[in-house]
């Protein structure tokens, strides 16, 4: 019975591995192999033997640098601003009472179950006006704005734990508030920090809508867009399209199988906490 | 000069501030600072009048033809909309700056009482930059969302009862009119294909937001309850790979799984019919009914890793007392799971289940990059909604590819109707909401 058991649970996990790993396997293979068409592929996972010319033609002959540094930059200048601004924002809402507070707090509660792009002509309209059409700025203006409300909450709930008696002493001691979010609460949430930081950082990898209607020209693209571009209902380019994401891919994969432990426990802190 | 401030009621403060901004401070609390600032803030509101009257009215007439002008020249419509709604922002603010105007004359004069004395533009000067620091850390915010959020969802609200589409009322070469309730007329009952496929999406939207939500969240319970109960040696191997879909990002991993599945040259036809397991091929995509399936069925692929992670973490803050007490009463663990995990799991993740359910209806790229909405249905000529087409996506067709905002916009209210519901439950589940205090 025991050893019934076990076996039932081990064809249980090997059959989800396989279902998990199915769609990872071809597009390595898809990238090391010679073709571009999905129909040439063979179905052998390696079966085509390793090639690298996708990569070569990825680097050569495609804008695919550009196109990582491009959203390099967005990714890392959300992230950055999302920061300060959604906690510096939270600092205020947690540590300061002002005339209309509850409004806006339960204003932003309200917006942030609405997605950006559900304004999206407005926001090109607002882009066209303010010449920010086109440019990665645009963009990160669009991306922050719409990280704002959910996040400033969650810090906000965060720092509402920190004692206030912390930020007291530091006033006594002639802090002003600038210093104190800074040298005292800043520090004391950098839990949260992070954890904003990363999640806003990973973001706009994957967006594909806003870069696609504020980015035009072909050396202001974004990833998502060239990848996207490989297949297309016109043309597609399989191999290369997979070369390309397994260069994106594995530094997230390797990340999160890093740090999963971690995130299992701060799910359950969170858990607990609520 | 003393008697003149003593002979002072409250009364006479609130009638000169509310005659003038910061009329009070100047004449009463010899407050020059605070008053001038108020003052001039008058006065550029009252400069401003006229061209916001001519703002305002642009935006009830939204323009008229100019056919004769060049284009760069005719009333564009969509600016008149857009700075019509940032010009009521700022009377709404005005109006705001001049309630808390009339809030701080009282509280010095308050103050006076208190104190006995007027205080110096010192004093005045440090109340200000103490007391306007909760200004200007939250300016950066305020002016983000007012405007990249509220003033374009206002806007794409008001679009909804507009005549904005393409060929006829697109900027900037014709104007566009408000047309009332025309749009929704249309959508629920004017033409009946629209009206069937309004009907179908809207529910497709809210099964598939259901299912989407309901399978990851289960898939993910049982992967983290088996690994956790087995006890088998290699189980982090397995949780190793199991956490894999979570990490690639979706846009690659619906296109992949869009060209594996594919039809005739797909792997997953080709493997299966080389194994002899079908003759045919599976139109995994091409049929609208087996395509709703292959959608949710990919999603789950997509989606078990973060409720495996989620359950897993919430079952480890489960106390191992409680286990220990069920084990002396003699519970089996079936029943253990039944009656104090599976509760207690559900219990801790339900707002996060809720908050899974609202992503799901707008989840854009689970729909768009597997299959763009189709396959094509009966209506979808006319309506250009496929079979496996959620609302957003929907959306994202009429407006980028027909250019028919009206009907986008109007969509897009009718997903903000839905989602009222639950931003309300956002707000009622929050802590301070309880406690109730914000």
């Amino acid at each position: 019975m025991r050893t019934l058991n076990k076996i039932i649970i081990y064809v249980f996990l090997v059959l989800t591995a396989i279902f998990t790993i199915y769609p990872l396997l071809y597009v390595f293979s898809a990238a090391f192999s010679k073709g571009q068409s999905i129909s040439a592929l063979s179905i052998i996972p390696f079966g085509d033997g390793i090639h690298f010319n996708h990569f070569r033609y990825l680097f050569k002959e495609t804008n695919y640098l550009k196109w990582f540094r491009n959203t390099l930059i967005v990714a890392a200048m959300t992230s950055a601003l999302t920061v300060l601004v959604a906690s510096l924002s939270a600092y205020v809402f947690s540590r300061f009472h002002f005339t209309m507070k509850k409004t806006m707090l339960m204003t932003l509660l309200i917006l942030q179950i609405f997605p950006s792009m559900l304004a999206m002509i407005a926001i090109y309209v607002l882009l066209l006006r303010l010449r920010a059409l086109d440019t990665l700025w645009g963009l990160v203006m669009v991306y922050v704005a719409g990280n704002i409300p959910y996040n400033t909450w969650l810090v906000k709930s965060y720092m509402d734990t920190i004692p206030k008696s912390l930020d007291e002493s530091a006033r006594i001691d002639g802090a002003s508030h600038l210093t104190i979010f800074f040298k005292v609460i800043l520090p004391v949430a950098s839990p949260i920090i992070t954890f904003l930081a990363i999640v806003t950082f990973t973001a706009p990898w994957m967006d594909f809508i806003f870069p696609k209607m504020i980015l035009r020209s072909a050396e202001k693209q974004t990833l998502a867009l060239g990848l996207f571009g490989f297949v297309t209902d016109r043309k597609s380019e399989f191999g290369s399209f997979a070369a390309g994401s397994i260069l994106v891919a594995i530094p997230f994969i390797i990340f999160f199988i890093l740090a999963h432990k971690r995130m299992i426990s701060s799910f359950g802190a969170g858990a607990v906490k609520e | 000069m003393k008697g003149n401030i003593d002979s002072l009621s409250d009364k006479k403060i609130k009638r000169a501030s509310l005659l003038f901004m910061g009329l009070a401070h100047i004449l009463y609390l010899k407050d020059y600072l605070k008053g001038c600032v108020f003052a001039l803030i008058e006065l550029l509101f009252l400069a401003f009048i006229p061209k916001m009257i001519k703002i305002i009215n642009n935006l009830i007439t939204l323009g008229t033809p100019k056919p004769h002008l060049p284009i760069f020249q005719r009333d564009n419509s969509t600016y008149m909309l857009f700075d019509g709604i940032i010009t009521i922002i700022f009377i709404l603010l005005f109006f705001f700056m001049y309630y808390i105007s009339v809030k701080s004359a009282r509280k010095s004069y308050q103050e006076y009482k208190i104190i006995g004395r007027k205080k110096g533009i010192k004093e005045s000067l440090a109340d200000i930059t103490t007391g306007s620091f909760p200004f200007f850390g939250l300016l950066p915010a305020l002016l983000l969302v007012v405007f990249f959020v509220l003033v374009p969802l206002i806007f794409s609200a008001s679009v909804a009862f507009t005549n904005y589409s393409a060929p006829n009322h697109i900027t900037p070469n014709n104007v566009v009119d408000w047309v009332g309730l025309e749009n929704f007329r249309m959508l629920f009952g004017g033409d009946t294909l629209w009206a069937k496929a309004l009907g179908r999406v809207s529910l497709w939207t809210l099964v598939w937001a259901f299912l989407a939500t309901a399978t990851c969240f289960f898939g993910g319970f049982i992967v983290a309850v088996i690994l956790r109960e087995s006890r088998i040696k290699i189980a982090p191997v397995f949780r190793g790979i199991f956490i894999l879909p979570y990490a690639v990002p979706a846009v690659i991993s619906m296109l992949v799984w869009q060209n594996l599945l594919n039809g005739s040259f797909g792997t997953v036809n080709r493997t299966l019919m080389k194994l002899g397991i079908i003759d045919n091929v599976i139109p995994w995509l091409g049929d609208p009914w087996l395509a709703r399936f292959t959608v949710v069925m990919i999603n789950l692929w997509a989606g078990y890793s973060y409720f495996m992670l989620l359950t897993t973490g919430s079952m480890t803050a489960i106390s191992q007392d409680i286990y220990d007490a069920a084990k002396i009463d003699g519970a089996n663990s079936f029943q253990v799971f039944r009656k104090i995990t599976f509760p207690l799991v559900i219990f801790q993740t339900m707002p996060l289940l809720v908050m899974s359910f609202t992503h799901n209806i707008n989840n854009f790229g689970a729909i768009f990059f597997l299959t763009g909405g189709r396959p094509v249905v009966a209506d979808t000529a006319t309506t250009s909604a496929g079979g496996t087409d959620i609302l957003i996506t929907w959306i994202y067709d009429l407006t980028i590819n027909l250019q028919k905002y009206n009907l986008g916009a109007a969509l897009a209210v009718m997903i903000f109707i839905i989602l009222a519901p639950f931003a309300i439950f956002n707000f009622s589940r929050t802590k301070s909401f309880r406690e109730g205090e914000l």
